[in-house]
């Protein structure tokens, strides 16, 4: 505390606390053994009412989710009608505050920044996020605002961007750490992703000691029970005089207990500047009185004593220039569950404060302000008297100058306030409780409710209270009716919340969306769905009968990839290069997930252009790969049809490619570009001439990598063999292209691989390039088995015969020979550990290589048992004299086919210039030989020919 | 006093439990010699602001609520089970209730597998009966029953480990609050033994056994359940050792210092062993101890005994990590293999890192490991 701050008291009757200030120090002297730190502190508490109740401005202390602030702010608005309402918010957001009408309570206002300048890239995205409950001084105070003709409601508080810029010790922590003691939280409590929150009014101790000691003393849990207790009960129906300088006075105890932590205290400060040089140049500007206004903002902040205070507070403080960070705005559904997990409240304490809000509004009569068209609210009984009360003129304001009384003597002399007993609301809740515990599962009958409702009120009374408080009727709750089991999905204490008020999730209005939500509402319409609504939904699409859904489809395929998982789920249907959907089914939860929605309609107008924005990004980015653009291509042409992108993107996969210097995604690109390829042959005309680009330039790179992969420990077998599948596969194009072939068998005569697996791989390449036979590679394999020393290799062999089969797919019918060579001739040791070994390959990477194998198989082997003692394997069975096809038959049928049809042939002999005729052509006899030595067709044909 | 080798609550405090009395004018229920806020304040302690004269030290650390809640059981017409892991002081939470309410924690049941019905009610004093036939002064009252005849509260210690039917006797006894003596001649009413005020039964169970003779749903629905959790918050274990240790060192009249670096070493290593529990996928994965507080406290006896007796008269490192391998290592090789990952994953790091205490911890801990294997 320091003297130069501190406002001088006031002598005689201008002194309103001085009896206060005397008989305090008074205490000070008693119980800390004379004057010193205690007499500052409790005088200075004095002090800082006192200072703040004499402010020409105005100041409302208020604290967040406190019914008992929100009652008293709509009294103080009817009776003094202010012309001006300061409130403490992200000034920034002010733009958003009338589209609350079009939203269902709780919703939280969101700034949103994607991308950052200014700040560290890795706090990207920032959020800021501040709820906004019903049951809340400052809804009461924007109600009033908007509502009321003639009223401005200006926003204060610095803009979100300077709440990130004032936070030297990093990026601000998200939702408070959760206790590891706790449940985990429900999905609701996860309303606001990691934003970051702010709230009008945050009032609790800064002091752990203090807090744990009002706890203990309080003998309560929790600060939500404290304040309940101790503020929320004692200040529901008091004037508004008391309501004020009590809250200013809790505001400065807490202020002036919180010691430590010289960086949030700063911030603080700085924030109680800001707030005021933006007062005293909105007074300035608009040449308003100070007495028309009134300024709306957490107790904390009320009992300030920085220079910049007040009215005529000095205006030494410049407000910095925000980042170049662009920011947007929205309303994204918030639930009371977000809002406690947010801010670290107990379980359950805004639900309770919600009840207790509208216990409190029909116990007072007092008429809450509320926004016209606001959904989910009960409107006021009479909105038009409303109106014209709110319409009326002012009472006379007490006149400038004049002190307020003091009311903190006599509510600091009262004794607490006991509420009494309400013996049938108590019942109520019992009765009920039990009801709810049956319908979880528990076997709770009405002794359980007599037992809740006497230990609730022994409960009470073990706390020196005469009523139970709801957490006592928790607690009581919970030790009676909880057993050694949670039945059902839900324990007591959560059915107890729900009880009291439960969860209430909000919900952004149509109205209040951004474009791109809207657009998604309105493309998604043709379903007859209501995708407001929470929870899933089932959407039918008949596309064959039904074309005119085929824009939802796209919508959905498309909601699919940019939102989270479960917003839209295909349970039927699948979306693939030129295949056209019959039928889909999906299951939708657009409401569930509005707050991505929203989100998402902060990167673009349309869901198309954000999209397109996420695969440039990731076509773009630092760690795309060819692998990944391919995919970005293939997204594109899958979700946008458009194939300006897909070219564009796919000229970038030729830029990726080309700096590539590993084959570790050639599985991948093998995979990718086959399907692309496919997809252009049979749908385009012409392919394009990135994709020729693409494989011309493949080839050569990957006739380059090859030697090297080969040798290469990091290059895995199935890698290698994808580089030769892509080699292999796409040579015809790429030849065709002006790509040279000697470059392919140069690689491969590089090629010197030492590992069993590779090796094989080589032999097989080789056998496709027609520099091995296959009794070569049979003698080769012979040999493997027959050499001891190099049996316990073999199956290593087999892995690279198999990773073979990839590039060289003829192969087959070979691997299937050296598999049943294997299980035949390797011993015991060597074949047993390798067969799991075997299954796994074949499982992993081989699941479109097994059907293939096996297709073989089944061609090899005799499909019955009887047979297969008179099989011989076609391997070792005797090569079946070829047919001696004499080459002048050959040429004979081939010249009957020119014969027949000579108009080619006479066409190029005129363009090359020759001038030989056509020569006769023999007897035919390939036929009739066939004929002669199989007769008995021909026979029976004749026979029933003739019958 | 000093002849018993571990006097019950009541005696142990007695002087309190006077002193409390004595200052006690809230209201009390039934025959309770305490009212539940001074019973509350015997069993956690007193502050400054309850405005006592003298400071009443805390004997059981843990949630207020819990202790709240049992008492406010107690005052009702349902009994109390407290259940918990071992080693979660469910029992000395029973007997400090059961001293501070009726100033008799004795009368008590224990479960096991060979408890009869007789346990819980009453049998027969043979002798007597062939004498001078079936009478109340044959009867032999359980101490259930004798809590029942003196509005006391009895305490059933490990109620699951009971057989089902011999738990089900409890169901009369807490709903009708009567237990009749059939052999009994019903004339002048000795045939029914019946409840006075006050009377009301404290069952513990261990969780872990929940699966051994569970509890028909008639039974539990006549008490009121406390879940003891396994104390998890360092300052209150630190506090809840130390307590502890301090009354054991006093019983076996030791004079030893036990540095309070050494407190840390024993908390630390537990609070690793713990996550590394939580983090466990089966059960050989994890050690067989609940590593419960109780647990540390044995460790530390362990090492206290070890060291007076046979070392220095000093407490090391070395004799607590001995101490720790040799009360944790239940099964071989499992538990040895965890111990042993833990001291070479862990400790090796902490002692090169944070030096201290730790080289001596892991040296002990690995002559240890050297012994058993």
């Amino acid at each position: 505390m320091t003297g130069a701050t501190r406002v001088p008291a006031a002598a005689g009757a201008q002194a309103p606390f001085e009896a206060l200030r005397g008989r305090l120090q008074q205490a000070a002297a008693a119980f800390a053994d004379g004057p010193g730190a205690l007499e500052g502190i409790l005088r200075g508490i004095v002090d800082d009412v006192d200072r703040a109740v004499r402010e020409p401005l105005e100041i409302f202390p208020v604290c967040h989710h406190s019914p008992a602030s929100a009652i008293a702010m709509a009294r103080r608005l009817r009776e003094k009608q202010p012309k001006v309402v300061y409130l403490e918010l992200c000034e920034d957001m002010a733009p958003l505050l009338p589209e609350l009408r079009n939203c269902r309570l709780p919703v939280a206002v969101q700034a949103f920044a994607s991308e950052v300048d200014g700040f560290p890239a890795e706090w990207a995205p920032l959020s800021v996020v501040a709820p906004i409950t019903e049951a809340s001084a400052e809804y009461q105070a924007i109600a009033y605002a908007l509502e009321t003709p003639g009223v401005e409601l200006v926003l204060v508080d610095r803009s979100s961007d300077h709440v990130f810029q004032w936070q030297p010790g990093g990026r601000p922590a998200g939702p408070a750490d959760a206790d590891p003691d706790q449940p985990p939280a429900e999905e609701e409590a996860a309303l606001h992703g990691d934003a970051v929150g702010i709230e009008v009014g945050d009032l609790r101790p800064r002091f752990a000691e203090l807090e744990e000691y009002l706890l203990r003393h309080g003998r309560v849990r929790h600060w939500s029970e404290w304040w309940h207790q101790y503020v929320e009960l004692p200040l529901g129906d008091s004037d508004h005089d008391t309501y004020r300088q009590v809250m200013l006075l809790i505001g400065s105890l807490f202020r002036r207990l919180a010691p430590g932590d010289a960086d949030r205290v700063g911030v603080d400060e700085d924030r109680e500047r800001y707030m005021w040089t933006r007062m005293r140049e909105h007074l300035a500007a608009t040449g308003t009185d100070p007495a028309d206004c009134l300024y709306v903002c957490g107790a904390f902040h009320a009992a300030s004593r920085v220079a910049e205070f007040g009215v005529h507070g000095s205006d030494t403080f410049t407000i910095g220039p925000r980042s170049a960070s662009t920011w947007q705005y929205g309303l994204i559904p918030s639930s009371h569950a977000a809002i406690e997990a947010q801010f670290g409240l107990a379980p359950g304490s805004v639900s309770i404060a919600a009840t207790q809000w509208a216990k409190n509004v029909k116990r007072s009569r007092v008429r809450p302000f509320r926004l016209a068209g606001q959904a989910g609210t009960k409107a006021p009984a009479k909105t038009a008297k409303s109106a014209k009360a709110a319409a009326a003129p002012a009472p006379a304001p007490a006149a400038p100058g004049a002190a307020p009384p003091d009311r903190l003597s006599g509510f600091l002399q009262r004794p607490p306030v006991l509420d009494a007993l309400d013996e049938a609301e108590l019942l109520g809740w019992s009765v009920d409780i039990v009801r709810a515990a049956r319908r979880a599962g528990y076997l709770a009958s009405t002794a359980d409710a007599i037992a809740v409702f006497e230990t609730s009120i022994l409960l009470a009374g073990m706390r020196d209270r005469a009523r139970p408080t709801p957490y006592d009727f928790q607690d009581a709750a919970i030790t009676c009716i909880e057993k050694d089991a949670v039945p059902g999905r839900r324990d007591v204490r959560r059915l107890v919340e729900i009880m009291m008020g439960g969860d209430r999730i909000g919900q952004v209005g149509y109205d209040a969306l951004p474009p791109l939500a809207r657009d998604v509402h309105d493309r998604l319409a043709p379903l007859g769905l209501k995708l407001q609504q929470r929870g899933v939904q089932r959407a039918l699409l008949d596309l064959a009968s039904q074309p005119e859904l085929k824009p939802c489809s796209d919508v959905l395929w498309m909601l699919r990839y940019l939102m989270p998982p479960g917003t839209a789920r295909p349970i039927m249907g699948e979306r693939r290069l030129g295949e056209q959907p019959i039928q889909e089914s999906w299951d939708v939860a657009l409401g569930t997930h509005q707050r991505a929605l929203i989100e998402l309609g902060y990167e673009g107008v349309s869901i198309e252009q954000v999209l397109e924005q996420r695969l440039r990004r990731a076509a773009y980015g630092p760690q795309a790969t060819t692998a990944t653009v391919l995919q970005a291509v293939e997204d594109a042409t899958l979700y946008l049809r458009s194939r300006r992108l897909a070219d564009e993107l796919g000229t970038r996969a030729l830029e990726v490619l080309a700096t590539e210097r590993t084959v570790d995604g050639a599985p991948e690109v093998l995979r990718r570009v086959r399907r692309l390829l496919a997809y252009y042959r049979t749908s385009e005309p012409v392919l394009p001439a990135w994709i020729e680009s693409f494989v011309k330039t493949g080839y050569a790179h990957y006739c380059t990598l090859l030697p090297t992969a080969f040798t290469d420990e990091d290059a895995t077998v199935r890698q290698v063999a994808a580089m030769l599948g892509f080699l292999f596969s796409m040579e015809g194009l790429a030849l065709s292209l002006g790509c040279d072939r000697t470059q392919l068998e140069l690689a491969v005569a590089q090629s010197h691989p030492d590992e069993p697996a590779r090796v094989a791989l080589l032999w097989s390449a080789q056998l496709h390039l027609g520099r091995l036979s296959r009794a070569e590679l049979r003698a080769r394999c012979g040999q493997l088995l027959g050499n001891p020393l190099v049996v316990p290799a073999y199956p290593r062999y087999l892995s690279g015969f198999l990773h073979a089969l990839e590039p060289v797919p003829q192969l087959a019918d070979f691997v299937v020979e050296l598999v049943s060579n294997a299980f035949a001739v390797l011993p015991d040791p060597v074949l047993l550990p390798w067969l799991p070994t075997l299954i796994g390959t074949l499982r992993a990477g081989g699941a479109e290589l097994a059907p293939l194998l096996i297709r073989e198989a089944g061609r090899i082997f005799p499909g019955r048992l009887a047979a297969l003692d008179t099989w011989v394997p076609p391997w070792l069975a005797e090569p079946a004299p070829a047919l001696a096809a004499a080459p002048g038959a050959a040429g004979q049928q081939g010249a009957a086919l020119l014969a027949a049809h000579p108009a080619t042939c006479d066409a190029l002999a005129r363009l090359l210039g020759c001038d030989g005729g056509w020569a006769q052509a023999g007897p035919a006899a390939g036929g009739a030989v066939l004929a002669a030595r199989h007769p008995a067709t021909a026979t029976a044909l004749a026979a029933l020919l003739d019958g | 006093m000093s002849d018993l080798l571990r006097a019950p609550a009541e005696i142990k405090y007695a002087e309190e439990l006077d002193w409390l009395e004595s200052v006690d004018d809230g209201p009390k229920p039934f025959t309770w010699r305490l009212s539940p806020k001074m019973v509350r304040l015997f069993v956690l302690g007193s502050e400054r602001a309850d405005g006592l004269e003298r400071e009443i030290a805390p004997k059981w650390f843990g949630d207020r609520s819990f202790v709240e809640r049992s008492i406010v059981t107690l005052a009702s017409d349902r009994g109390l089970l407290l259940i918990g892991d071992p080693g979660t002081g469910k029992s000395w939470l029973a007997e400090l209730l059961s001293a501070a309410i009726c100033r008799n924690s004795t009368m008590v049941v224990q479960g096991t597998a060979g408890t009869t019905e007789d346990h819980i009610k009453y049998s027969w004093n043979v002798s007597q009966v062939i004498a001078a036939g079936q009478s109340r002064a044959s009867m032999i009252p359980s101490p259930i029953m004798t809590a029942m005849e003196a509005g006391a509260i009895g305490r059933f210690e490990e109620l699951t480990r009971a057989t089902s039917d011999v738990q089900d006797a409890l169901i009369s006894i807490l709903s009708e609050k009567y237990i009749s003596v059939p052999e009994l001649d019903g004339d002048d009413g000795e045939n029914i033994v019946f409840a006075k005020p006050g009377f009301s039964v404290i069952a513990t169970a261990n969780s872990r056994d929940r699966g051994v003779n569970d509890l028909s749903s008639a039974l539990k629905r006549r008490f009121n359940f406390v879940r003891i959790p396994v104390v998890t918050n360092k300052k209150s274990e630190a506090e809840i050792v130390r307590f502890r240790t301090e009354e054991l060192l006093r019983r076996h009249s030791i004079d030893l210092d036990v540095p309070p670096t050494l407190l840390d070493v024993l908390l630390q290593s537990f609070a690793d062993l713990r996550a590394s529990a939580a983090a466990a996928g089966s059960d050989d994965e994890k050690l067989e101890s609940a590593l419960s507080t109780a647990e540390q406290i044995g460790v530390l006896e362990d090492a206290i005994l070890h060291s007076t007796f046979f070392g220095e008269r000093t407490l090391t490192a070395h004799t607590l990590a001995g101490s720790l391998v040799g009360s944790l290592a239940r099964r071989e090789p499992e538990d040895l293999a965890i111990l042993n990952k833990y001291l070479h994953g862990v400790v090796e790091p902490r002692s090169k890192e944070h030096g201290g205490d730790w080289p001596e911890f892991l040296q002990g801990g690995r002559d240890a490991i050297a012994t058993l294997s």
